[in-house]
């Protein structure tokens, strides 16, 4: 990664993305985000149940609704959110984030959730590389999964695709991004991992 | 025309995602494994768990398979770590038999021949290695290495009755293979899959060659052997002429980890991401035609976690049923019954 792949990408301020802290004006930290919070918190109440050997077997309608965290749809996760979680990932390359650099764009993110919680929903997020032949797409996109692996409720089934027309290898990469097998043996892989802790780390 | 599917059984049986299950063919022995780098053999009698695997593999156990044959029970599982580990029985206690190198990266499948007589693995390396088995498991000797699949070989199975190979790929076909004058080679390239097949099984019939294949397109597909040319062999370029029968009705809505055959009822059961636990039935229309029918459908058989295997096997508590055991992300084992007509 010592040669840049592209030098000179074009750089959305920081300030001007679109963000929920923002349009609620509530919240000037976005450290103190509470959907952020409350998203992490899910995730952890999911992997707790995921430990526990009766909650989600049987009749999950009626024990789901005792076993998990009853604000879990009180507030459904929209695209704005994803974006949130996403948008602060550091290039591999660039110190700067992917929204600063318009790899993730909100209108590009889409969720397809019914509201149940007992249901499987989807995330969809297309990814716009820095420039078509960006050889740190496939990272960048293991990233996004990462993130959204860790922070989303385990019902949410993520793609991650490049946009249309945005790379030579669309078809490759798209394919890779979304091969459970490939990606489960990539997150083995403890180098691979640091790099990816390493964009992570600038996430709030 | 629908039949129930019964929740025999839910066994927290992983701390992470069950990768692979597998019923032996004749005893009541079942065998899981995991992201979490264990093997775990449960009794298909009592339900409980018999044994426990561990301290061999560095990283993910990715397939299991069960050797057919042999006095006492012995088994293959291949990981991400690039090795198989082969672990036998004998007076109860288990013990690791062979640890078989060779792949340059993750193994992804295995499997054993009818006879037990040759062990096949595949690998992201692309390549698939035919190795000669002894009766003991120590000792494996690669008599082959097949590379025409251009690239992952997700799933290897052989058939039960010839020493037939089937290979599923990322490549998206699905390839056959046969020995051919001490060589192994491809007799059949099946495409008609628009993504990766994740998984095959045979028809278990001796007279009729079929295969079922799984495939990230979210399809499951028939196809049948309908000729096949020995007689060519001489000329070192025998082949097979396979074509597709039937795209089984569409149901899934995210890609096909798994698909198994039935031996007892011949039904057809599939899996996936989208945690559809799924059964087709083959019905003779007025015309005598064959047409496959969805007779059962199980929402979310693992929660809302994805599902990666599924396999057939008869009931050894229960004559009136079948069972299908399924894994999945969840670190569960399901265990359902499903009543034979």
């Amino acid at each position: 990664m010592s040669d840049v792949i592209n030098a000179n990408p074009t750089i959305l301020d920081d300030k001007s993305l679109p963000t929920r802290a923002e349009e609620t004006e509530k919240v000037t930290e976005r450290s103190l985000n509470p959907h952020l919070a409350s998203l992490l918190d899910l995730s952890l109440v999911d992997s707790s149940n995921l430990n526990d050997q009766e909650s989600i077997h049987s009749t999950p309608s009626l024990e789901n609704d005792e076993g998990s965290d009853e604000e879990e749809e009180a507030d459904p996760i929209d695209s704005q959110e994803i974006f949130d979680l996403v948008a602060h990932i550091s290039d591999p390359e660039h110190p700067l984030t992917l929204g600063q650099l318009a790899v993730v764009n909100l209108p590009d993110i889409q969720v397809r959730d019914s509201g149940n919680k007992n249901e499987m929903a989807e995330v969809i997020i297309r990814i716009t590389p820095t420039i078509t032949h960006c050889s740190l797409a496939t990272l960048i996109g293991l990233g996004i999964r990462v993130r959204l692996e860790r922070c989303l409720p385990v019902r949410y089934r993520i793609t991650i695709l490049l946009k249309e027309g945005s790379h030579q290898s669309e078809n490759q990469v798209n394919k890779q991004l979304n091969d459970k097998e490939r990606v489960a043996a990539a997150c083995e892989n403890d180098q691979l991992l640091s790099v990816i802790s390493k964009m992570l780390a600038t996430c709030k | 025309m629908s039949i129930d599917i019964e929740l025999v059984k839910s066994i927290k049986a992983h701390g992470d995602k069950v990768w692979s299950v597998a019923a032996h063919k004749k005893l009541p022995l079942l065998a899981t494994v995991s992201t979490d780098k264990i093997c775990k053999i449960f009794d298909l009698q009592s339900l409980e768990q018999i044994a426990e695997l561990d301290d061999t593999h560095k990283r993910s156990i990715r397939s299991v398979a069960w050797k057919p044959t042999g006095d006492d029970p012995s088994l293959a599982c291949g990981s991400f770590d690039s090795t198989i580990s082969v672990w036998g029985e004998d007076y109860d206690e288990w013990s690791l038999l062979a640890v078989i190198e060779g792949h340059e990266n993750e193994v992804k499948g295995v499997s054993w021949s009818k006879d037990g007589y040759f062990l096949a693995s595949c690998s992201r390396d692309k390549s698939i290695w035919i190795w000669e088995a002894d009766d003991a498991n120590e000792e494996f000797e690669c008599i082959s290495v097949l590379q025409e699949h251009s690239q992952d070989v997700k799933h290897v199975i052989w058939h039960p009755y010839e020493d037939l190979l089937a290979s599923s790929s990322y490549d998206d076909t699905i390839r056959l293979w046969k020995e051919d004058d001490d060589d192994w080679t491809c007799v059949a390239q099946l495409n008609g899959h628009q993504g990766t097949v994740w998984a095959s099984d045979f028809e278990k019939s001796e007279d009729s060659i079929r295969l079922v294949s799984g495939s990230d397109d979210c399809t499951v597909k028939v196809w049948k052997r309908v000729s096949s040319e020995d007689e060519e062999s001489f000329r070192g370029d025998s082949t097979e002429v396979w074509e597709l029968e039937a795209t089984l009705p569409e149901v899934h809505t995210r890609a096909v980890y798994s698909v198994s055959w039935s031996e007892q009822s011949g039904r057809i059961a599939s899996i996936g991401s989208d945690g559809k636990l799924v059964i087709y039935e083959e019905v003779k229309n007025e015309d005598s035609e064959s047409q496959w029918k969805i007779i059962a459908k199980r929402e979310l058989s693992h929660g809302v976690f994805e599902a990666n295997s599924v396999q057939w096997t008869k009931s050894f508590i229960d004559g009136s049923v079948e069972n299908l055991i399924t894994g999945g992300d969840d670190g569960h084992v399901n265990i359902w019954g499903i009543p034979l007509r």
